[in-house]
């Protein structure tokens, strides 16, 4: 499993990759929604981006838009992870196309039952 | 717009609320165990803040300041370092940041929205004291001083009764 | 910090005791973070005062708090996902199929905690039925005189709405209030709460379909777990259904249930002529 982690903290990056790494993940990350872009074309195709949302250059519901406008990028599960919680920004968020949506402060717990609901838990973590 | 049903920020942020915003994010961010506790020590002479701003309805930002050797050790505890590893300036800017980042975005979502966060900045202007303060909590963290305040813009429109008008 | 090496000592001791939870030297700063409302809504002025009050005047309600203070029990939603998707699937067509359409379904959420597994049903019910409300009730039980009220408030924490509940659900079923989350009133609506100790002989209550009591047995002896599935047998349906833990079962504890395999999990139900 192969996941890129979009955020412009280096601090919230390593949370979210060493939680990730934790159940067997290899991780790339991003700082920003124009640097996670160039990663793809690089080649990485990842099967999960945990995105921020408040970013500079391009933001996380822009990367959302750009992946999804992208047929090439269709097998790519897309999982916002931000402070931001209002109920308008999430219903926004699903609707450009993010699948889920976990809200910070998360702990590894929340992170592992997300990754269950989107079926991208790797086999033996228990769920 | 009328604001003569405008309910006061002071009644929307009460303590309680930023203080179990604050018991979310230590343990998430800070470490395991962590803890804001909300009893207040004495305050520093130098300080250093980490603040977002907030713009909607209502106008602010959300502001944590401490001082720097305490900014420091919460970088340290954020980022898991172990010695022999030391933290520079930047990662104290981007570890205390994102602290105020998240106790901003989700203080931003007790108002009435919508509203924009802005980018988490950080310097040494002090903003202890300010008058216009809306909720302020002195506290501790590992015994030294740390203040969570959410502080009204001056002189944006809204915001000189410090009210949010009602949708 | 007010919180004294003796006073540490005496909590986590309390919350061992109570609960099997160990707290690690190093945590006084939680203790002091999760005591210190309840010390002040008292008057007292830090957590050693608390805890030397309570060591002066035992009073079971107030060591009952602080041991619920400082172990949340977090929740998840779809918890085990297997017994949801099977519910949706297989049980509730088949007890559709078998019941008047004026006999109203009745589940039951045994040890229901916070409420999450409730709730839980009551989304997937209404999301299924247009008629949910009026042809589903679900009761859900805690020993926990706390647990109770929070279901009945239906208000979830940030973190508790980050366990596991999708986030479409979130915000199609509820609201905000404050920093918390607020379940739908229609949906709290089919939802009853109230207080019951599965270890001692059950309140009237029933006749359920479908009972979801899991992780509950873990915590018992074998003679207790044979007392409880006796209990709950009595109050089901013949034709009901009973859900148990991933690590639970019936076999070698109660031979009045048949097993039965559902996706990739399993639910048990009352053996005939048992």
């Amino acid at each position: 499993m192969r996941a890129l982690v979009i955020d412009d903290s280096r601090a919230m990056r390593r949370i979210v990759g060493t939680i990730l790494k934790d159940f067997g993940y290899e991780v790339r990350e991003a700082g920003d929604g124009r640097q996670a872009l160039d990663v793809l074309q690089e080649g990485f195709t990842p099967d999960l981006c945990c995105i921020d949302w408040n970013m500079p250059v391009m933001d996380g519901l822009q990367f959302v838009m750009a992946v999804r406008a992208n047929p090439a990028y269709r097998q790519v599960t897309l999982m916002m992870v931000t402070t931001e919680s209002e109920t308008g920004q999430i219903v926004k968020a699903l609707a450009a196309g993010a699948h889920e949506y976990l809200i910070k402060p998360f702990t590894a717990d929340a992170m592992r039952d997300k990754l269950a609901l989107l079926g991208l838990l790797p086999e033996g973590v228990s769920a | 717009m009328t604001t003569s049903h405008a309910q006061p920020i002071t009644e929307l942020l009460d303590a309680e609320t930023v203080q179990s915003i604050a018991d979310e994010v230590w343990p998430s961010l800070v470490g395991d165990g962590e803890a804001f506790v909300p009893l207040p020590v004495a305050p520093p002479a130098e300080v250093v803040s980490a603040w977002v701003t907030i713009s909607g309805p209502w106008n602010g930002a959300v502001v944590l300041t401490c001082a720097p050797a305490t900014a420091e050790a919460l970088t340290e505890s954020v980022l898991m370092t172990r010695p022999p590893t030391v933290v520079d300036a930047e990662d104290v800017a981007d570890a205390l940041g994102e602290l105020a980042n998240v106790l901003g975005g989700n203080i931003k979502s007790v108002l009435p929205g919508p509203s924009a966060l802005g980018l988490p900045r950080i310097g040494t202007a002090p903003p202890t004291g300010r008058l216009d303060d809306v909720r302020r909590i002195d506290g501790q963290w590992r015994g030294q001083s740390l203040t969570i305040s959410v502080q009204g813009a001056t002189g944006a429109p809204h915001t000189e009764r410090n009210e949010v008008p009602q949708q | 910090m007010t919180l004294t090496a003796t006073s540490f000592d005496w909590v986590r001791q309390l919350v061992h005791r109570e609960s099997a939870i160990v707290l690690q030297p190093g945590k006084e700063y939680l203790v002091e973070a999760r005591l210190l409302p309840m010390a002040q809504q008292r008057g007292l002025s830090g957590v050693s005062e608390l805890v030397e009050s309570v060591r002066k005047t035992p009073d079971p309600a107030v060591t009952r708090r602080i041991v619920e203070a400082l172990t949340t029990n977090e929740t998840s939603w779809f918890r085990d996902g297997d017994p949801f998707t099977s519910f949706t699937s297989t049980v509730l067509p088949q007890l559709l199929a078998a019941r008047r359409p004026d006999e109203r379904l009745q589940i039951w959420s045994a040890a229901c905690s916070s409420g999450q597994e409730a709730y839980t049903l009551a989304m997937l019910l209404s999301d299924a039925l247009p008629n949910a409300a009026t042809r589903v009730s679900i009761t859900a039980t805690d020993l926990s005189q706390k647990m109770v009220e929070r279901t009945r408030a239906g208000r979830f924490s940030q973190l508790e709405v980050n366990r596991g509940l999708p986030a479409s659900m979130l915000v199609r079923h509820f609201t905000r209030a404050g920093n918390e989350w607020e379940i739908a009133p229609a949906l709290r609506r089919m939802v009853t709460a109230s207080e019951c100790n599965l270890a001692a002989p059950l309140p009237r209550l029933g006749p359920f379909d479908v009972v979801y009591l899991r992780n509950v047995l873990i915590y018992f002896d074998l003679a207790t777990k044979q007392q409880i599935l006796g209990r709950v047998r009595q109050i089901m349906r013949p034709d009901g259904w009973l859900f148990l833990g991933a690590a639970e079962t019936t076999l070698g504890v109660d031979d009045n249930w048949e097993r039965v395999v559902l996706g990739r999990g399993s639910a048990y139900r009352p053996r005939k002529g048992a």
